[in-house]
């Protein structure tokens, strides 16, 4: 009897402690229109890329004429992920435009959960764009 | 016999080399391996609250309605709110730098030696003074603890605002806030 007690109430905590998913809600019929933008993928942390993945990426130019990537991620998991990303800028040219190495942005996920990250180009004269995401701790 | 000498001659070098080693290494500024400190700002957190800045104020538009661009900046009084010494220039700079490589925006100088010139070529040139700061940039940096046995929390929220000097409102505000979390007397990476 002692034993059927602890192991339930060990398989309560178990089943608690794995319940970091999200719920989430949003309206149906969408007013704007995302302008997708199709992307190449590297991925040599399959781990990582299991775990979270890049759903979808839109771009849009802010009123200075900057452009603004917006990345789509979701956690497949059911457990609370932590990662780093960081963007990078490119000109017309393929170069990587000074000053574009930002700093590595720590983010996490609740399981299940969807998020978007953004960031805006430092320069107009970028075109293109990377995105590094790095396991976190 | 030779193996008697040559064995105690390899450890030897082996001990001489491990002991000439040391830890110390490069890391990219901002990256995953720089260290972590709960009750301290590290360069990261600089790094990070200046992007965010930069880019909201980039991605609002604000610096563009100027009449004659690219705006003045007036890098005006950043409030330290934290418990620790720090240099606010660690933040603005980088804003500073920022602005300037994005055209949208310049800076006045507090060079001594650039004001005099300044100063000289109005007056050889009978120039109409120096244009006036469009802009001022200011903010505070708030620290705020929290404890749960031993676990602690510090979140360090930077608030900037650019405030219009033609009509003294405050055209653009930007926060960002960082926490971290840790157990007493642990740094993270």
């Amino acid at each position: 009897m002692k034993t059927k007690i602890a192991a339930l109430f060990a398989l309560t905590l178990a089943v608690a402690g794995c319940h970091d998913t999200m719920n989430s809600v949003e309206n149906a019929q969408k007013e704007g229109q995302r302008n997708m933008v199709s992307d190449s993928r590297v991925v040599s942390d399959t781990g990582l890329n299991r775990k979270v993945n890049v759903v979808g990426i839109n771009t849009a130019m802010t009123p200075g004429g900057f452009l603004k990537v917006q990345v789509e991620l979701l956690n497949r998991t059911s457990s609370f992920q932590h990662f780093n990303y960081h963007f990078e800028w490119f000109d017309q040219n393929g170069m990587q435009v000074a000053g574009s190495s930002t700093a590595v942005i720590p983010e996490e996920l609740a399981g299940k959960e969807d998020k978007y990250i953004s960031a805006v180009a430092p320069l107009q004269s970028a075109k293109d764009f990377r995105l590094k995401l790095i396991l976190g701790q | 016999m030779k193996n008697k000498i040559i064995i105690p001659l390899i450890a030897a070098s082996a001990a001489l080399l491990t002991g000439c080693a040391t830890d110390a290494h490069y890391v990219a500024t901002g990256g995953t391996q720089n260290i972590v400190n709960v009750g301290q700002i590290n360069i990261q957190d600089y790094i990070q609250a200046a992007n965010a800045a930069t880019s909201d104020l980039l991605a609002a538009g604000t610096l563009d309605k100027v009449k004659t661009p690219p705006a003045v900046l007036y890098i005006s009084r950043i409030v330290n709110n934290t418990g620790q010494q720090i240099d606010t220039d660690l933040l603005t700079k980088k804003i500073s730098i920022a602005l300037l490589n994005s055209g949208k925006a310049v800076t006045t100088s507090t060079d001594p030696a650039a004001k005099g010139y300044q100063q000289e070529n109005e007056f050889m040139n009978d120039q109409k003074g120096q244009k006036t700061p469009d802009f001022t940039l200011s903010g505070k940096i708030i620290q705020l603890n929290a404890r749960a046995g031993s676990t602690t929390q510090a979140t360090y929220s930077f608030q900037l605002s650019l405030n219009d000097t033609r009509t003294g409102y405050q055209v653009w505000e930007g926060e960002k806030e960082i926490t971290k979390i840790g157990t007493r007397g642990t740094v993270g990476f």
